[in-house]
This record gives C-alpha cells, sequence and structure tokens, in this order.
C-alpha cells in the first residue's frame, strides 16, 4: 500500500475507529486521526524539496504529467475502457493536498468545544462525519482517473450535508439542501462529461489502431510505455496522448451536433464554477457559511473551494485547452464580475460570517481571471491566491466563530473595542484580516498582484486584457474598503460595557489561529519557498502544454 | 394444418435430460403443493408453512444455481422437438432471473416473518400466492411462445391482484387489490387481443416467427396496419407489468393498500420480469433472419420505447414530491426506476450483438441492485410502520436518534436510490448511461432523429432526473437526521435490523465489486436465446400460412 492510499484512507479508519470507542474518547481520537494524517502528508514535502535549477526538471518531468508515488490497479473493466484506481501527485495536487490535511486537522482542533454548542447531541456521528469528509477531500487532490475524481468528487457531498443541515444554525436545512443541489447540479453535468469521455477517447484510438494495424497506441510522457488500446479516463492520458488530444480539438469532432472541446469545457465549467462559486451560481455559498458550524466553515472555505479551481487546472484546460482559447473572454468576465460582486456585497452586510463568506466569492474571482487569461503569471498567481485564500480564510471564519462563542451574535454594529479587551485575539485577528485584505508582506497580497500581472501581461494576446485588470484591480481597493471598515467596527473604538468580561483567546484557540497567522505571514515574505517552488514546474509545464495544443489547433 | 404441425410437438415426450433444465420451475410447483398438503398433515401452523416454503425455495435457488452452470450455449428450449416451437426456454437469462427471484424471496419471506408471522392466520394461503405470483414471473422470462406469455403472465397477475388485497378486513387493501384488478384484467385483455392478432397473422404461436413475419414484411416496405396494432397492444400488457406510463395508474394506489411485505414484492420483480421479457422480446427481434442493418423498424422503435422511459422516469420523479407516506413515496420512485431500465430496453433495439448485449448487461446489474435498494428502504419502513403504527413521513421525525440502526441504512438505500457514489446505485446507474451512449446508427445517419442524439437525450434526462430525484429522497433524510422532536425510541426486532444492514453493506460491497458484479451479469447476458440460432423448420411454410390467413 503506497503512501497516498494510507493517507487517504487514514481518516476512514479514525471513522470506524470512531465508531467503536466510548463518547468521551471520539474527539481526541478524531484529532488524533487528523493530526497523524497531517504529520504523514508533510513527509510528501520530501518528494518536492529541491531548489535548483538543475532539479526542477528531476520533480516535475520535462513535460505535463510527471506524478509521484503512482499506484495504480485496475478498478472497473468494460468493454472499451478501463476505470482505474490511479493515485498520484504532482505539483498541482500536493501544495493543496497538504493544505487539506492542516485545514482538517486546525478544523478537527476547533470541534473540541463540541459539548458547549447549542446542538451537542451525536458527538459520534459528527465526528465519523468530519473523518469522511477528509477522504472525500483528500482523494479528489490525488486521483489520476476521472472516474475516481468523481467518485470522490461526491463522496464529499454527503457528510458535508449532514454536517451543515444536523448541526448548523437556523436555517440550517434550507442551507444544507441549497448545497446538495447546488453540487449535485454541477455533478451532474460533469457525469454527462464522464460518459462522454469514455466514447470519444475511445474513437480515435480505435481508429488509429486500425490505421496503424497495431495493437495500442504507447504514450511515452510519463517516461514509462503506457500501451492504450482503448478509452480511458486517465486525465493525464487525455490530456497528453496526441491521438486523442488531436480528436479532442478537431472541428468535425461533434457532441449532439456542436463542437466537442468546448462544449465538454463549459459542461465542466459550470460543474467547477459552481464549487468555486463565482457569481451567478454562487448563492449558496452565503447561506452554507452562516449556517455551517465554526469548522465546517473553514473546512468550506479553506478546501471546498479550492476544488473548482483545481478542477479547472487538473481537467479542463489540459483536456480541453481549446476550450479555454474559446471561452477566455467569457470565463474573465466572470472572474471580474465576481471580485466585484462579492467585494459589493461583503460590503454591505451586517453580519460577521456572511461578510466573510462574500469575501470568499470575491477573492475567488481572482483565481478565475489568472485561469481565464492563460498566462504564466496568471496560472501561478490564481495557484498562489487558492494557496493563500486556503489559509487566510478558514483563519477568519474562525475568528468569527471564537467571538461567536462568547457574544452569541454576529451582528457587526454591536462589536466594538475588541482589541482592548481581547489583545491576544485582536492582534490575530488584524494578521487574519490584513493577510485577507492583500496587504503586502502577507499572503494574499502575491496571489493577487500575480493575477493582475498575468492579466496584464495578456494585453497581446487579447484586447480586452488590460481593461479587466484595471477593473478587477479596483476590487483590491473595494476590498480593503470592507475590511478596513470592519477592522474599524468590530476591533478598534471603546471598549464596550457588554463585552468586558470577555476572557482573551483560549491556549486551544490561539493554537488553531498561530499556525494560520504563522503561514500566511510566511507565504507573504517566501512565497518561493512556500508556495511556488512546488507549483511552479508543473504549472508551466501545462501552460507550456496549453499554448502548444491552442497553437497547432486548427 | 399449420396449428396440426405445432399441435404435433406436444406429441413428443420430453426426455429427461431437458427435464433438468426446468428443475427450479418444477421444484417450485412441487413447493406450492407440499404448502398446499402441509395443513392437512401437520396443522395450519404459520411455521409449518414458513419451514416448507423456505425449504423449497431453498431447493430452487440451489438447483437454478446448477442449470446455471450447464446452460451457456444458446440456450435450450425444452418441451418440444422442434426447437424453435418450444413452449419454454432454460438459458442464461431465465436462470439469471430464477436466481434472483429467488434470492428476493427469501428477502420478502424474512421481512413477512419479522412483520406478520404472529398473527397471521392465513399463512400457507400467503406463501402459495408468493411462490405462485414467482412462478408466473419466472414463466414470463422463460418463453417465447405467445401463448405462453399470456398464461404466465396472468399466472403473475392473478396471485398479485389477490395478494395487494391479502388482509381482508383492510378496506384501504381491498379498494387497492380491485382497481388493481381492473386495470391488470383489461391490460390482460388488450394482449390477448394483441396475441391473437398476431397468431391471425402469422400463423404461429412462436415469437421467432412473428419476429421473421415483421422482418420480412418492414424490409418488403409492406407491413399492414393491422400488425402494428397487434404489436401495440401486446406490448401495452408489458408495459402494465412494468408501470410505464401511461400504464402506472394502478401502481401507486396498489402499493399503498397492499401489506408492505406485498409492496416490496411487486416493486421489484412485478417490473423486474416485465423488463427481461421485453429485453426477450427485442433480441429475438433483432436476431430474427434478415434483419437489415438499415432496418427502418429500428429508429422509431428505440425513440419510443426511449420516450416513453423518460417520460417515466420524470413523471415517476415528480410525482413523488408532495407524498406524505413514504410507501407511496417509494411507489413513485419504482416507476421512476422502472424508466431509467426502460431507458436500457431502448438500447437492445440495437442491430448490433455488443449493442444489445451492452443494454442487457446494465439492465440486469440494475435489477441486482435495484432490489438491495428497495428490500432496505422498504424494510425500514416496515420497521417503523410496525411500530409507530403509520407510513407517514412524520413517523420517521428523529430516527436518526430513535433508531440509528435504521436511519443510517435507509439514508444509504435512499442515497443509492438517488445514485451518488460510493453506493452501488450509482453503478447501475452507470452502466445504464454507457449503454445509451453505445447507441449509435450502423450506417451513419446523422442529424436529429439518429439513434446517438436518442442515446444523448436519455442520458441527459437520466442526470437531471438524478437531480431531481434528490429533493424528494432528501425529504425523509431531513425528517430523520435534521428534525427531532422528542419521539419515543423505536423498538426494533434484531432480525429487521439485521435485514435492512445486510442491504445497505450489499450496496457498499458491490459498489467496491462493481468490476465481479459486471462480469457476472455480462456472463449471464451471453448467449442468450436468439431467433437465428433456431432457424424455422419450413422457412416457406409460414410465407404460405400467412397468404391462407390473408
Amino acid at each position: 500500500m503506497g503512501i497516498l492510499t494510507l493517507l487517504v484512507f487514514l481518516p476512514v479508519l479514525g471513522a470506524v475507529v470512531c465508531l467503536f470507542v466510548p463518547k468521551q474518547q471520539v474527539r481526541t481520537v478524531a484529532v488524533a486521526f487528523a493530526l497523524a494524517t497531517f504529520v504523514l502528508s508533510l513527509s510528501l514535502f520530501g518528494t518536492f524539496f529541491g531548489g535548483g535549477e538543475d532539479s526542477t526538471e528531476a520533480i516535475f518531468g520535462t513535460q505535463y504529467g510527471k506524478l509521484h508515488h503512482v499506484e495504480r490497479a485496475t478498478w472497473i473493466e468494460g468493454k472499451n475502457f478501463t476505470v482505474e484506481y490511479f493515485l498520484g501527485i504532482d505539483g498541482l495536487g500536493f501544495p493543496l493536498f497538504i493544505l487539506t490535511t492542516l485545514i482538517a486537522f486546525l478544523a478537527c482542533l476547533a470541534s473540541w468545544n463540541f459539548d458547549r454548542w447549542k446542538i451537542n447531541k451525536g458527538v459520534r456521528a459528527y465526528f465519523i462525519l468530519f473523518l469522511l469528509l477528509e477522504t472525500g477531500m483528500l482523494g479528489v487532490f490525488v486521483s489520476m482517473d476521472f472516474f475516481l475524481f468523481y467518485v470522490f468528487w461526491e463522496v464529499m457531498l454527503l457528510p458535508m450535508y449532514f454536517l451543515i443541515g444536523v448541526w448548523g444554525g437556523s436555517r440550517r436545512e434550507y442551507a444544507a439542501i441549497k448545497f446538495f443541489l447546488f453540487t449535485l447540479a454541477g455533478s451532474v453535468l460533469m457525469l454527462v462529461v464522464l460518459v462522454a469521455m469514455y466514447f470519444y477517447s475511445d474513437a480515435p484510438i480505435t481508429a488509429e489502431m486500425s490505421r496503424l494495424g497495431t495493437e495500442g497506441i504507447a504514450s511515452g510522457y510519463r517516461g514509462e510505455d503506457v500501451l492504450i488500446s482503448h478509452g480511458t479516463f486517465d486525465l493525464i492520458e487525455l490530456a497528453t496522448n496526441p491521438v486523442i488530444q488531436s480528436y479532442f480539438a478537431a472541428k468535425s469532432t461533434l457532441f449532439l451536433g456542436l463542437k466537442f472541446a468546448p462544449v465538454m469545457f463549459m459542461l465542466l465549467f459550470i460543474g467547477f464554477a459552481i464549487k468555486l462559486p463565482c457569481v451567478p451560481v454562487h448563492t449558496w455559498l452565503p447561506d452554507a457559511h452562516v449556517e455551517a458550524p465554526t469548522p465546517i466553515s473553514m473546512i468550506l472555505a479553506g478546501v471546498l473551494l479550492k476544488m473548482g479551481g483545481y478542477g479547472f487546472l487538473r481537467l479542463c484546460y489540459p483536456i480541453f485547452p481549446t476550450g479555454g482559447e474559446r471561452w477566455a473572454f467569457f470565463l474573465a468576465v466572470v472572474g471580474v464580475v465576481s471580485i466585484i460582486y462579492g467585494a459589493l456585497c461583503a460590503m454591505a452586510q451586517t453580519d460577521f460570517k456572511k461578510l466573510v463568506a462574500y469575501s470568499s466569492v470575491s477573492h475567488m474571482g481572482y483565481v478565475l481571471l489568472g485561469i481565464a487569461v492563460m498566462t504564466q503569471a496568471g496560472f501561478q498567481g490564481a495557484m498562489f491566491q487558492m494557496i493563500a485564500h486556503g489559509i487566510s480564510s478558514p483563519m477568519c471564519f474562525y475568528l468569527v466563530g471564537v467571538i461567536y462563542d462568547r457574544a452569541h451574535h454576529r451582528e457587526i454594529d454591536r462589536f466594538g473595542g475588541l482589541w482592548l479587551t481581547m489583545p491576544r485575539y485582536g492582534t490575530l485577528a488584524t494578521i487574519g484580516f490584513f493577510a485577507s485584505l492583500g496587504l503586502p508582506g502577507l499572503c494574499g497580497f502575491i496571489g493577487e498582484i500575480w493575477v493582475l500581472l498575468g492579466t496584464f501581461g495578456a494585453r497581446d494576446k487579447y484586447v480586452w486584457a488590460v481593461p479587466m485588470a484595471i477593473i478587477a484591480a479596483g476590487g483590491v481597493i473595494l476590498t480593503a474598503g470592507y475590511i478596513l471598515w470592519l477592522i474599524r467596527r468590530v476591533y478598534l473604538g471603546q471598549e464596550r460595557e457588554e463585552y468586558a468580561g470577555f476572557s482573551d483567546a483560549s491556549a486551544r484557540e490561539t493554537f488553531v489561529l498561530i499556525p494560520m497567522a504563522v503561514l500566511a505571514i510566511a507565504m507573504g515574505i517566501f512565497p518561493m519557498q512556500t508556495v511556488f517552488n512546488y507549483t511552479n514546474g508543473t504549472l508551466d509545464l501545462m501552460l507550456a502544454h496549453v499554448a502548444n495544443a491552442t497553437a497547432m489547433m486548427p | 394444418m399449420y396449428l396440426l404441425a405445432q399441435a404435433n410437438a406436444w406429441a413428443d415426450i420430453p426426455v429427461g435430460e431437458h427435464l433438468f433444465y426446468f428443475s427450479p420451475l418444477i421444484a417450485l410447483v412441487c413447493t406450492m403443493l407440499a404448502i398446499v398438503a402441509c395443513p392437512i398433515i401437520l396443522g395450519r401452523g404459520a411455521r409449518t408453512a414458513a419451514v416448507v416454503a423456505s425449504l423449497g425455495v431453498v431447493a430452487t435457488f440451489v438447483l437454478a444455481l446448477r442449470v446455471a452452470g450447464a446452460v451457456g450455449d444458446g440456450g435450450v428450449s425444452g418441451l418440444s422437438t422442434w426447437i424453435g416451437g418450444g413452449i419454454l426456454i432454460a438459458d442464461n437469462l431465465s436462470v439469471c432471473f430464477q436466481i434472483i427471484l429467488m434470492l428476493f424471496v427469501a428477502g420478502v419471506m424474512w421481512l413477512w416473518w419479522l412483520g406478520s408471522a404472529e398473527q397471521e392466520r392465513n399463512a400457507p394461503e400467503f406463501f402459495i400466492l408468493l411462490l405462485g405470483s414467482a412462478l408466473g414471473m419466472a414463466l414470463m422470462v422463460s418463453t417465447v411462445n405467445l401463448l405462453m406469455i399470456v398464461v404466465a403472465f396472468e399466472a403473475a397477475s392473478l396471485p398479485s391482484y389477490a395478494f395487494v388485497g391479502f388482509d381482508k378486513r383492510d378496506r384501504l387493501g381491498a379498494e387497492a387489490s380491485l382497481k388493481y384488478m381492473v386495470f391488470g384484467a383489461i391490460c390482460a385483455a388488450i394482449m390477448l387481443y394483441g396475441a391473437s392478432l398476431l397468431y391471425g397473422l402469422v400463423g404461429s404461436l412462436s415469437v421467432v416467427d412473428v419476429a421473421n413475419y415483421t422482418v420480412r414484411h418492414l424490409a418488403g416496405g409492406q407491413a399492414p396496419i393491422l400488425l402494428w396494432i397487434a404489436l401495440i397492444c401486446f406490448l401495452s400488457g408489458i408495459a402494465f407489468k412494468i408501470s410505464a406510463v401511461p400504464f402506472h395508474f394502478w401502481c401507486p394506489d396498489a402499493f399503498e393498500g397492499a401489506k408492505i411485505e406485498v409492496t416490496t414484492w411487486l416493486s421489484v420483480v412485478s417490473k423486474a420480469a416485465g423488463l427481461l421479457l421485453l429485453a426477450r422480446l427485442a433480441t429475438v427481434f433483432c436476431t430474427a433472419v434478415d434483419y437489415p442493418v438499415e432496418m427502418t423498424l429500428v429508429r422509431p422503435l428505440a425513440w419510443t420505447i426511449g420516450i416513453m422511459a423518460a417520460i417515466t422516469c420524470t413523471f415517476g420523479n415528480f410525482s413523488a414530491y408532495k407524498q406524505q407516506s413514504v410507501k407511496r413515496l417509494l411507489a413513485y420512485s419504482s416507476i421512476a426506476h422502472a424508466g431509467y431500465m426502460l431507458m436500457a430496453v431502448a438500447v437492445f433495439i440495437h442491430p448490433s450483438v455488443e449493442g444489445h448485449e451492452a443494454g442487457l448487461t446494465a439492465l440486469l446489474v440494475y435489477v441486482i441492485i435495484y432490489m438491495f435498494m428497495n428490500l432496505g428502504a422498504f424494510g425500514v419502513t416496515a420497521l417503523v410502520a410496525w411500530d409507530t403504527g403509520s407510513d407517514k413521513i412524520e413517523s420517521f421525525t428523529g430516527l436518526g436518534r430513535r433508531a440509528p440502526w435504521l436511519a443510517v441504512p435507509m439514508i444509504i438505500c435512499l442515497m443509492s436510490l438517488v445514485g451518488i457514489p460510493p453506493l452501488a446505485g450509482f453503478i447501475g446507474k452507470w452502466w445504464i448511461l454507457v449503454a445509451l451512449g453505445s447507441l449509435h446508427d450502423t450506417v451513419g445517419v446523422q442529424g436529429w432523429f439518429s439513434l446517438s442524439t436518442l442515446g444523448w437525450f436519455l442520458i441527459i434526462v437520466a442526470v437531471l432526473n438524478t437531480l431531481f430525484s434528490l429533493y424528494y429522497y432528501l425529504r425523509v433524510v431531513v425528517e430523520m437526521a435534521l428534525k427531532d422532536e422528542g419521539q419515543p425510541r423505536v423498538r426494533v426486532p434484531l432480525g429487521g435490523a439485521v435485514l435492512v444492514n445486510l442491504c445497505a453493506l450489499a450496496l457498499l460491497g458491490l459498489f467496491v465489486l462493481a468490476n465481479p458484479l459486471k462480469s457476472t451479469a455480462d456472463r449471464f447476458s451471453r448467449d442468450i436465446f436468439q431467433a437465428t440460432a433456431t432457424l424455422p423448420a419450413e422457412p416457406d411454410s409460414i410465407a404460405s400460412a400467412t397468404d391462407e390467413t390473408d
């Protein structure tokens, strides 16, 4: 059993153990397993450490598609295709994988005071579902088979539904069902693509085989000879096999009378856009965030939203590069609208948590914009923005949760002067919100500036790139506006009578916040050492692959 | 003349070797006789009847497994020396259905034992009706003879009518039974009428001859309008069994009125038998002699069945939205699932062998998975209804706390019915989608009415229906997990909890073991009875016979 299988299914093992230990011990077991998963996942760093120009090639290969810790086994054999249990990790999945184990551990720790929640029944069920959710998330980032990817993608749904629906706030039922319906709507579109992938990858291979009279077509991109003789769900194969690629991109390949690649790209895009989320399919997010318990909000913001961005980068662009070219303007518009609209909405909120939720919509808009322009800085910035947001937004949500535990309300206007009352909490809160704001020196800045630079850099390709970049830069001002205004209203000002008795952040709360604060600063100061070194290799190769494919487009 | 020729076939006494292939059916009949004899000899105890019935079911199951090992190359057509005119067929499909049937009978008997055994005074009658309808359904899938199809159809239906109104003091059950019977009788009459018209046209009772006749006349471009009427009449009877829209009206009422064991029984096997019969007929038609590739029949027929399937599943899902009774909700859900399975049948009407093998595999996989899903869901409903006295959705409130060992399997079964991984329901749906995607015209017809358009249209309908259906299944889940009004705990008999949890485990297990499941279904969908394998003795005599009838 390889390290990835172990990591992905360790939380399931934890869930099984939770089933049998006494009720009082459940949270200990859950935290222990989350911690074990996190610590064990750190061992993956060994693979990606290197620095230096010469080792880049060894780590990331010379062409898109080099994977590490590969595990493959045949799972389902159809007539013309094989579904594989195929795990692997590269520069795209690796940082998100570590992020997931980290945030899951911190969120698990944030659930430690479960007994004192408003709804504190079913502690066993809560932690079991939590661990199952972690397995689903981890699986998504390492599955290299489309079918398996889809399965893990769906595995997350049910635990998330219950975690929001059972332990959420007053409108939890509504929020949970909305989350479920929106996400499932996205995944049924993905299911259509999944079925299409089977037939459309089989057709060219079979045709080519009969033309050449061979038994199979070797694909040499992974450094190993893989002989494929029929359709495949292998995400790397789909992206790099020239026979499949040229068939997908050909104008004559039709899906229900429409050109294949743009249609597939769009179906996948809608599915991932719901998860990301972009305007106008973002409406589930504020509801889900506001109703979900704090640790679940952390998971939602920290990891689940990243799956949308990961999906674009893993599926849409490498497999349908021509689709990306075709829809670039549309995607950029959606991204910019999300940035501006999310920021304006955030500015109008009176609910603390809802404000943070809308800020997520705004921040994820940068991810979409950066990806849409298909430049080096754009891709890198989008990836960085995902990781940065994966650190800063769980932190913000936890900060909201900490104060909610004491005040039992979230109305921004009723707070004030909290920094004086709770100095340690106030300091950490400032770091968290400034990171979210994108202050230079903190993590949010690098991602946004890289995306903006990438968008400007696309001006030779697209006439609309510069106006887009300018509008998106305006979003930064709006962000600064609502965050600074928020800090003024909540943390600064006169100390208030009603909050005078509040205790400062406890040791556990501080322990949850510190890692995120440290990372927020470290990523702002050492972007290369913390993120770029691990991701850029894969991203650049992917971009080269995409550019190559679009250049050859008929 | 021709009638006589057929009648001569009866004169030959079947050889013992052939009888072996029909031993499961014979065992089933013997079991029924034993249950009739039992009260006379041993008294009318529920226990006695149950033991005898169980023994019979086990014997039938074992025999079916043995036959499954023996058949495999095109099937055996027994009770006649002329192979094309056989009354009964034993092949992979029929044996597979018998195995599924016996597994399911065991499940239903288990459920009955938990719920009704104590106060039941009519146990022998219950088992006779159960096994009687099982026999009828087994026969439906084991024949290509028009007369035998009608007889088997009635043999399956008549016990079902009585079954629905089994509790004679229950007014709702009596009403449901009457509705079911009236509707069923009309459909059976229409079917019989269609069969007699077909006989009149073709001059033979064998579906093989009917298929050859149809194909030949269509290829010549001179199909009499009467042929279409006859075929439609005949197929409407099958649509009644499947409860495809617009022949579904009996389904919700009968399911709601009947005892829950009976509902469980009808919801799975009645549809499965109808679908597999349809699959068999489609196979015979597609393998008929001179079946031309560019057959004009293919597209209209595939489109008709496809549209019917699309309407059926959409209708079933939307009708389930407002239901207050979980039993009725599951009844509508079963209509929706009949729609999904009917989609697989649309694939059969495909000129290539791979086409209908893909469709049949998908159908068998789906039926097997569907059996576990429905047994689990109805089982939990039954256990809750017996304890609380109501199958209304309110009686499920807070079940997550009141009986976690019922709530968890219920959630698993319902989500599997939606078709969400990692549950087996998704695998069932996946193979149907794959089969639909493989639909295409062999002669490269393009455009909006091509078969590949139909396939993708049905795929989109199916995935959208997944989305629609989520909402009403979630209503039950919401009641169980998200609400709690402090009702007392539910007392669950241990056997009941074991049954439903086994079903849930099977759904998880079959997802992981998707490949063995597929290869099993593959094995049983290969080499089934085909028209080409059994050329009629004198092709010319058919033509002359039709001339006479014309």
